[in-house]
């Protein structure tokens, strides 16, 4: 792995934080830009090999989708439903690139749950680099 | 109006899915790559992780085929979800330079047999050239293992025309039918009561 990608432990760390401070998260994942996971915390049981290949698809569509419109590459993407809200942004540091993505209740603001994805991602961006 | 047909590409990472979109597409392919992580990198630098898309206008001038590459890794089998409805058939690749060639197809067969068995498909050898007789016979084997039918061809994913020909097998075979009538075929065995 690169040596400019946060360690796994960084981002458990994150992932712990955000949950901490919100009960409504459900899972919070950090996953590899080909869809695989890298770091993962949940309060319920989540198919965490598809969270992470789901998340990857997801937002790799999203860039696809901006760059046929000719629109800006996407920082983050947004993804509501009856009873849950997923959050999926990038984590600019890198060059394998990661994807931090956070499942939260519908009660939670979408807001909150943004904010709570880019809170990580800028903490395991600010981490010191590990070897 | 002419008609819309749906073909998927199917098969392991580094098969020549992608490839063979770029090659047959009229439109600029929709690409989903990115950077490989794991040891894939050894294969090639990046590989679909959603999907890959084209489109091919028919002799007719008014039907076209949309082309939906697939993911090869298993992680990814859920975007067969994602295209399934309207699919008229599917081309399942193989890198025949793989030492793993034959169990990837079997992988493939596997996840995706129940589908298979309702849609025509193609099992197309890409980069084969030396003993591609033999492991044409292994693929046959293993879609046989597999209570499926399909035949098995050369092909090089670069070139459209080899592509293009498997498109017009396929829908040769749609037309002309593809029903299971080998032995031990439940439907068969209905037919014959």
């Amino acid at each position: 792995m690169s040596i400019d990608m946060p360690s796994q432990r960084q981002c458990l760390a994150a992932l712990d934080r955000a949950m901490e401070h919100c009960q409504g998260i459900v899972a919070g994942m950090f996953a590899l830009r080909d869809g695989r996971c890298y770091a993962e915390r949940s309060r319920a049981r989540v198919p965490v090999g598809k969270f992470a290949a789901m998340s990857s698809s997801l937002m790799a569509l999203s860039n696809s989708v901006m760059a046929e419109l000719a629109a800006d590459s996407p920082g983050y993407l947004l993804i509501e439903g009856r009873t849950h809200k997923l959050v999926a942004c990038k984590v600019p540091r890198g060059k394998v690139g990661l994807i931090v993505a956070v499942l939260a209740q519908s009660e939670v603001s979408l807001g909150l749950v943004l904010g709570y994805a880019r809170t990580c991602a800028r903490e395991v961006c600010e981490a010191e680099p590990t070897t | 109006m002419g008609e819309v047909h749906k073909i998927v590409f199917m098969g392991a990472p580094g098969s020549g899915k992608t490839t063979c979109i770029r090659a047959l597409s009229e439109i600029d392919p929709v690409s989903t790559d990115v950077p490989c992580t794991d040891e894939l990198r050894d294969l090639k630098e990046t590989t679909t992780v959603a999907l890959d898309y084209g489109e091919l206008q028919l002799d007719d001038g008014e039907s076209r085929v949309l082309l939906y590459g697939l993911p090869g890794q298993e992680r990814f089998s859920y975007m067969f979800d994602v295209v399934r409805t309207g699919l008229l058939g599917a081309i399942v690749l193989v890198d025949a330079t793989s030492q793993d060639a034959v169990q990837e197809l079997s992988r493939t067969l596997a996840c995706h047999r129940a589908d298979l068995r309702r849609m025509p498909f193609i099992v197309a050898l890409n980069k084969s050239e030396e003993a591609a007789d033999a492991i044409a016979e292994r693929c046959r084997d293993a879609v046989r293992a597999h209570d499926l039918m399909a035949p098995v061809m050369a092909v090089d994913a670069r070139r459209r025309e080899d592509i293009a020909h498997l498109i017009e097998l396929l829908l040769v075979i749609l037309e002309f039918g593809f029903g299971f009538d080998q032995p031990g075929d439940p439907a068969r065995a209905e037919g014959n009561a």
